[in-house]
């Protein structure tokens, strides 16, 4: 993906390289610690304790690294978010050994436990160019990008209810 | 990035803080009309997350300094990983279901295309934007759509303008909207809720996180179900998101542009 004046871009190709978790994997792999702690501990009000919930989150752990390898060294570009997924799907099939154990140890992490952290994050992510931006653009893009919003959801939703 | 940044404990702290703090509130439920607004834990992480953010408010900077605030951007993606892990892992078990469902999950790919049909005559004809309207409503500018308006007209063309303003407000407040949105559509009871689920999958990953949990919310019996196509549509999207903007969207999107402006002579751009 080359981006054509990358000086100018300020969104520029470098920059998107940066931001490829499977690049850096040694970086990854201890922020990736970091992120887990977060939603470890984010998973106690309404998961399970901390020992409890341990195996799980090891196991979401592995999988993201394994994801992460297999993205780094596939000759073909997916987005590492698809590889970590299909490793974890290949992990639960019924006919993977052990998937009854992983599953059972997967329960202890609470679904919504683990995002809340994410947006944490992106809330205080947020940078001095992005809330200019967003005066700047004002409320026609909001409304715009609110209609884009309804109308893939909407749209998807359609089809899918008439095919089923 | 550097390392010490992306692991400044006060981030880490900070994020642990809310998060416990937003999951004790818990989920919230508005009733609104003929539905419901699910509140969720991750809307008031996010707020509470933006409350502290340097940027906004600049005495913020002495809890959390305005590069640890830059670090946390790529944070985000590395921070979603283990939630698609999670994910993945209902999909797994469930995999007869989506296999039977399959046709389904594959032609509602092209309902994607429905972003443009609602947004796009009303940006150029409601609030008569010019190419900007093209770049805002081809897709849902999540990353890879950004690629492809970057290669083909460059980030600071009006299609680029239009990209980025949608991709921003995405960020802000896309995981959120969706989340109200999903969960008030499945409250109205009037589309089959799998089928809800699979619209959930976007190609976003805080935003399919958002909207199926607000789906699981809604229709808590079916919870894993709903989870598993969620998932599974969102891989979909992953897999041909990029071709389906690239071959379908954006050329449908440019001959539609052309139709609504009337074939008239380029007028002059009034975008600031």
């Amino acid at each position: 993906m080359k981006a054509n004046d990358t000086t100018a871009n300020q969104f520029d190709a470098e920059a998107l390289k940066e931001l490829r978790p499977e690049n850096q994997l040694g970086k990854t792999a201890l922020v990736l610690a970091a992120v887990c702690v977060a939603a470890w501990f984010s998973n106690i009000v309404n998961g399970a304790p901390l020992l409890d919930a341990l195996p799980g989150m090891l196991i979401l752990y592995v999988m993201v690294i394994i994801g992460l390898v297999i993205g780094r060294v596939c000759p073909f570009y997916l987005p590492s978010v698809a590889w970590v997924s299909l490793v974890s799907i290949i992990a639960t099939l019924p006919v993977f050994p052990g998937s009854d154990w992983i599953i059972a140890r997967l329960a202890e992490v609470n679904f919504l436990a683990v995002v809340t952290p994410v947006l944490a994050y992106a809330g205080l992510a947020l940078t001095g160019r992005e809330f200019a931006m967003f005066k700047q653009t004002g409320w026609k893009l909001v409304l715009v990008a609110l209609l884009v919003f309804t109308g893939t959801f909407i749209g998807s939703a359609f089809v899918a209810h008439l095919i089923l | 990035m550097d390392l010490k940044l992306l692991l400044d404990w006060r981030l880490h702290l900070m994020v642990i803080v809310t998060s416990m703090f937003s999951e004790w509130i818990g989920i919230v439920r508005i009733p609104l009309g003929p539905g419901t607004l699910l509140l969720l834990p991750l809307l008031y992480a996010f707020v509470i997350g933006v409350l502290f953010n340097p940027h906004l408010f600049s005495g913020m900077g002495k809890i959390i300094p305005k590069p640890v605030s830059h670090a946390a951007g790529p944070i985000i993606l590395i921070a979603i990983l283990p939630f698609i892990a999670k994910f993945g892992s209902t999909i797994g078990p469930a995999i007869e279901q989506i296999i039977a469902a399959g046709p389904a999950l594959i032609l509602q790919e092209l309902g994607n295309l429905g972003t443009m049909l609602l947004a796009l005559p009303f940006a150029v004809l409601v609030l008569k934007m010019g190419r900007e309207a093209v770049g805002a409503t081809y897709s849902i500018a999540r990353e890879p759509n950004i690629a492809i308006i970057s290669d083909r007209y460059g980030l600071r063309s009006p299609e680029g303008i239009g990209i980025m303003g949608v991709y921003v407000v995405g960020t802000m407040f896309g995981t959120l909207y969706f989340a109200l949105m999903a969960g008030y559509i499945a409250s109205l009871d009037i589309l089959d809720i799998r089928a809800l689920a699979m619209a959930c999958g976007v190609g976003s990953g805080s935003m399919v996180a958002a909207c199926s949990a607000a789906l699981a919310e809604a229709v808590p019996g079916s919870r894993d179900e709903l989870l598993a196509f969620a998932g599974a549509s969102n891989l979909l999207t992953y897999a041909t998101g990029l071709y389906i903007s690239l071959f379908i969207a954006l050329p449908i999107t440019e001959w539609l542009y052309k139709r609504l402006k009337g074939n008239a002579p380029k007028e002059v751009r009034h975008e600031s």
